[in-house]
């Protein structure tokens, strides 16, 4: 239904309303005038009676008397004027002939009492009374029949008893029109004040039937909304309550008016509904809340509570609104959901242990046919024997590459993959994944170029472990994908200001469009894996994941025979050089290593290249100073055993062992047990700190390297000679 | 007959009865009310054995009422409106009846006499005056010219005890301020003086 004709029908229903309250209205009025009149003309009845035994009681011929006909004028014709309008009254009240039939009783009532005073002047103006009370109906038809009695009257008593009105034998009929004429005039104004009074009466009655509209709407709104609502009084006691709200508690209406909020709440929500119900009266505006209903079941509802506060033009409170949606649907949903990914977060684990033990129990052997594979390989005396030893070797690195990236994908996938997000010299970390992937491209006459940076000395954020992997990665793909003596290409350029982009690109046969979505789901080679080419479909899956782990994206572009092109955008860094020289400028005067007053080495394990130059660099300009370094933890544990630094400063991520790991071993050895060691890592977690203090870490420092802490923690954690002495 | 039908029937027969019966009594209270009681043998020169003394030179109204008649109020009424538009020109005397038997002294209509200007309130005892003057209802006026001749006689009200404009106080007005009047001779409405049958249709005499 269109709104204008919901328009027109509302409009059409208002004004039947209207009509309908100005006819009851105008009923009610004649009901009460009816009444009004029944009781004046039993009033003028006895009135009439009253006056005709004062004012002529009795009538004289000579000494003798007898009741005068006055008496019984008003006893009998009196009360036969006002019976019958009486009887008219109970009858037939607010009945248009009622109202006529009393005009005339009235009128004739007039006439009496004229006659019953004598004729005096000033009962005349009961006549003139008479129309104005008969103008209470607001009917001014009823005048015409009291004013047609009065010139009636006139007129038959001018022609058949002129003496007893005019005083003369013979009147002229003008006489008795001017008579009437000034009861008309009367009636004229008689007549402009019921006219007036009907039209405020529809006037108030278009207003009322109105406003009922208006009131009838918003009630419909208010019940028929889909959401409980209430109406709550200061008293805090429900005074209306729409179906919703009724059905969500199971109570009637009736049954909430004794009842307050309080009485339908969940004990433990109890006092967050007092709190919120204070916070409505003194505030405005309004305020929401998930809280507990209990219905008369005593089941518990969960819904969303809105609640304001409604106040007078003053200000002051006059009730509450409040609007309750049962959202406990949602909750049980909200609940399921939790469990189920609680569950499934169990799975996972369950899942996670189980490829940690599989890797475990799978590396094992693998180490055994790789170490003696290799061992075959040189042993064996036939060319044969050594092609058999290679294949061997070759499927078990295969085997390795895929427990490697599966246990990888698991890792990120249950959050337990530790990154260390540090600036990586970009050049870096694209010459070293070049030089490892040259070997490979060589063997199948791919050449790989690595185009000259604009700016040589491009850092991103990242762990730098990973990015070597995802590079070696694109670039393997690269490699195998692409026809023998292809060409692999490998740049880094600006991506805007905060960001840097790598592409791996190759002439090879391109993807098909088709095939670009499923580029980076799991094991999926895109046909692939009916070729010759090794693979187990994890690489791209993982590099996606590892470049959303880096907080950066991976993207491809390609089309078939055009090659393709891969791109890792990662954000932009400054370098630790930088960092470190403004740095070091501003503690040299604090700190003078020198001062230790001995040669002392300290001992710094690292992966990262620019992490061990910015130390070197930091600490090159210390005459006292010996730097050892190391970039596998395994080399680290080794040097420190053997040249027993004075401090060790260790890095938690590195590619044999977990720095974790160094550090316990470390602890674990009575050589170096006592050799302070200070972690720089870019794990800056709570529970990590702790724990790796707990292990026996002296200072534990974040990356990127605060360089005045980083002077302190020297400090703090390599004793002075003196120390050593007196320790 | 369903009962909604027999109170519609019994209305109609309750509105004809009530038309009928106030239609009876208005034209009954009517009719009395336009009864003129009955005048005697009217003197027509001031009467000789009157012991009222009329004043020669000076016209003289004499109004012969019973103390106890309710119609008379109007004419005692009529008569102050009459004196107020003539005041001074006349010497003016309101005759009650007295029986012996009758303590009649203090009526209220007497009261209403005495207190008009100009008016001499007498006692008629056994209603002798009135006898002379030929009256024999309660409120007959008569207006003697200032040599005793009398000039008008009749009521000063319309009908039974109904004060307000009338052609006997028309006349009376005129004759007194030297006009001409229209009549010499109205009705009179009241009670009997004399306590026997009341004629109607008293005698009247145009002054043409």
């Amino acid at each position: 239904m269109s709104q204008i004709s919901i328009g027109f029908e509302r409009e059409a229903a208002s004004a039947e309303r209207a009509d309908q309250l100005f006819r009851q209205h105008q009923q009610e009025i004649y009901h009460k005038t009816d009444a009004l009149f029944a009781r004046l003309m039993l009033a003028q009845w006895v009135a009439g009676i009253i006056a005709a035994l004062v004012i002529s009681p009795q009538t004289w011929n000579g000494q003798t008397s007898q009741i005068h006909i006055h008496v019984w004028a008003a006893i009998f014709l009196g009360g036969a004027i006002t019976v019958f309008p009486i009887w008219m009254t109970r009858v037939f009240p607010g009945a248009a002939i009622t109202r006529h039939v009393i005009a005339v009783a009235q009128m004739l009532m007039s006439a009496l009492l004229i006659g019953l005073s004598g004729g005096r002047i000033e009962t005349h103006f009961h006549v003139f009374g008479s129309l104005v009370i008969l103008s209470f109906y607001r009917d001014w038809r009823v005048l015409i029949p009291a004013t047609l009695v009065v010139a009636l009257d006139h007129f038959v008593r001018g022609i058949y008893w002129p003496y007893s009105v005019y005083g003369v034998l013979a009147a002229s009929p003008w006489r008795s029109i001017e008579h009437a004429a000034w009861v008309i005039f009367e009636d004229v104004f008689l007549v402009i004040s019921c006219a007036r009074s009907v039209s405020e009466m529809l006037s108030i009655a278009n207003r009322t039937a109105a406003l009922e509209v208006s009131e009838q709407n918003f009630r419909q709104i208010f019940e028929e909304a889909p959401i409980g609502m209430a109406v709550v009084g200061l008293d805090e006691r429900f005074r209306q309550a729409n179906a919703a709200f009724c059905t969500m508690v199971e109570y009637s209406e009736e049954e909430l008016r004794d009842r307050t909020p309080l009485d339908l709440t969940d004990p433990e929500d109890v006092a967050l509904s007092r709190q919120l119900a204070s916070a409505m009266f003194e505030t405005a505006g309004s305020h929401r809340v998930e809280k507990r209903y209990r219905r008369r079941n005593g089941e518990v509802i969960w819904s969303t509570r809105t609640g304001c506060m409604i106040r007078d033009e003053a200000g002051k409170p006059r009730h509450a609104l409040i609007m309750v949606e049962d959202i406990s649907e949602r909750k049980r949903g909200e609940e399921a959901l939790r469990e189920a990914k609680e569950e499934a977060d169990r799975a996972n684990r369950a899942k996670s242990e189980f490829l940690s033990r599989m890797s475990h129990e799978l590396r094992t052997p693998l180490n055994a046919i790789l170490g003696f594979g290799r061992l075959l390989e040189r042993q064996s005396a036939s060319e044969t024997q050594r092609n058999y030893a290679g294949h061997i070797t070759n499927a078990g690195r295969h085997l390795l590459d895929l427990i490697n990236e599966v246990l990888d994908i698991s890792r990120i996938e249950a959050g337990g993959l530790q990154l260390s997000l540090e600036p990586v010299c970009v050049a870096d970390a694209v010459a070293e994944a070049v030089d490892l992937m040259r070997p490979l491209a060589a063997e199948r006459q791919i050449s790989v170029e690595v185009a000259p940076s604009q700016d040589p000395v491009l850092y991103v954020l990242a762990d730098r472990q990973r990015l070597k992997q995802v590079l070696l990665n694109l670039l393997s793909n690269g490699v195998k994908y692409i026809p023998v003596g292809g060409a692999v290409g490998i740049s880094a350029t600006l991506d805007g200001a905060e960001n840097i982009r790598l592409t791996v690109s190759d002439n090879g046969p391109g993807i098909a469009p088709e095939k670009l979505s499923r580029l980076f789901t799991p094991f999926d080679r895109l046909g692939a894996e009916f070729s010759s080419i090794q693979g187990s479909g994890l690489g791209l899956a993982l590099c996606r994941r590892l470049m959303i782990a880096m907080q950066g994206t991976i993207t491809v572009e390609s089309s078939v025979g055009g090659g393709s092109r891969f791109s890792i955008h990662l954000p932009r860094t400054e370098s630790p050089l930088v960092r470190g020289a403004v740095g070091k400028r501003l503690m040299t005067d604090r700190l003078a290593l020198s001062d230790l007053g001995r040669q002392r080495t300290i001992l710094y394990i690292e992966d990262n290249l620019s992490n061990l130059t910015l130390i070197e660099e930091m600490l090159q300009e210390q005459p006292g100073i010996k730097l050892l370094t190391a970039m596998q933890g395994s080399i680290g544990l080794d040097l420190a055993r053997r040249s027993s630094p004075d401090l060790i400063l260790l890095d938690l991520h590195l590619p044999d062992l977990p720095g974790w790991e160094v550090l316990a071993q470390l602890q674990a050895s009575e050589a170096t047990r006592q050799i302070p060691i200070i972690v720089i890592s870019a794990d800056a977690t709570s529970n990590q700190i702790e724990r790796l203090m707990n292990a026996g870490a002296r200072a534990y420092l974040t990356k990127p390297l605060d360089v005045a802490e980083f002077y302190r923690a020297l400090e703090v954690a390599s004793p002075r000679p003196e120390e050593c002495v007196a320790a | 007959m369903p009962k909604r039908k027999k109170i519609i029937v019994f209305t109609v027969l309750l509105a004809l009865a009530w038309s009928g019966a106030i239609a009876f009594g208005l034209r009954t209270l009517l009719a009395y009310e336009a009864t003129p009681g009955a005048v005697g043998l009217l003197a027509q020169t001031w009467p000789k054995k009157s012991s009222i003394r009329r004043t020669p030179g000076q016209p003289t109204l004499v109004m012969l009422a019973h103390p106890r008649c309710p119609c008379t109020s109007a004419s005692i009424d009529e008569l102050a409106e009459l004196l107020a538009h003539t005041h001074g020109k006349v010497n003016s005397y309101v005759l009650f009846l007295k029986p012996e038997e009758r303590d009649w002294a203090e009526t209220s209509l007497q009261r209403a006499a005495a207190a008009i200007p100009g008016v001499t309130v007498l006692s008629d005892p056994d209603g002798a005056e009135a006898k002379l003057f030929g009256a024999q209802t309660s409120g007959h006026t008569l207006l003697f010219d200032a040599n005793g001749h009398l000039v008008f006689s009749g009521g000063i009200t319309g009908s039974r005890g109904h004060a307000g404009a009338n052609a006997g106080e028309n006349a009376l007005v005129a004759l007194l301020n030297d006009q001409p009047a229209e009549r010499s001779a109205t009705l009179v409405f009241g009670c009997s003086l004399s306590g026997g049958e009341q004629k109607s249709g008293g005698q009247l005499t145009c002054r043409k």
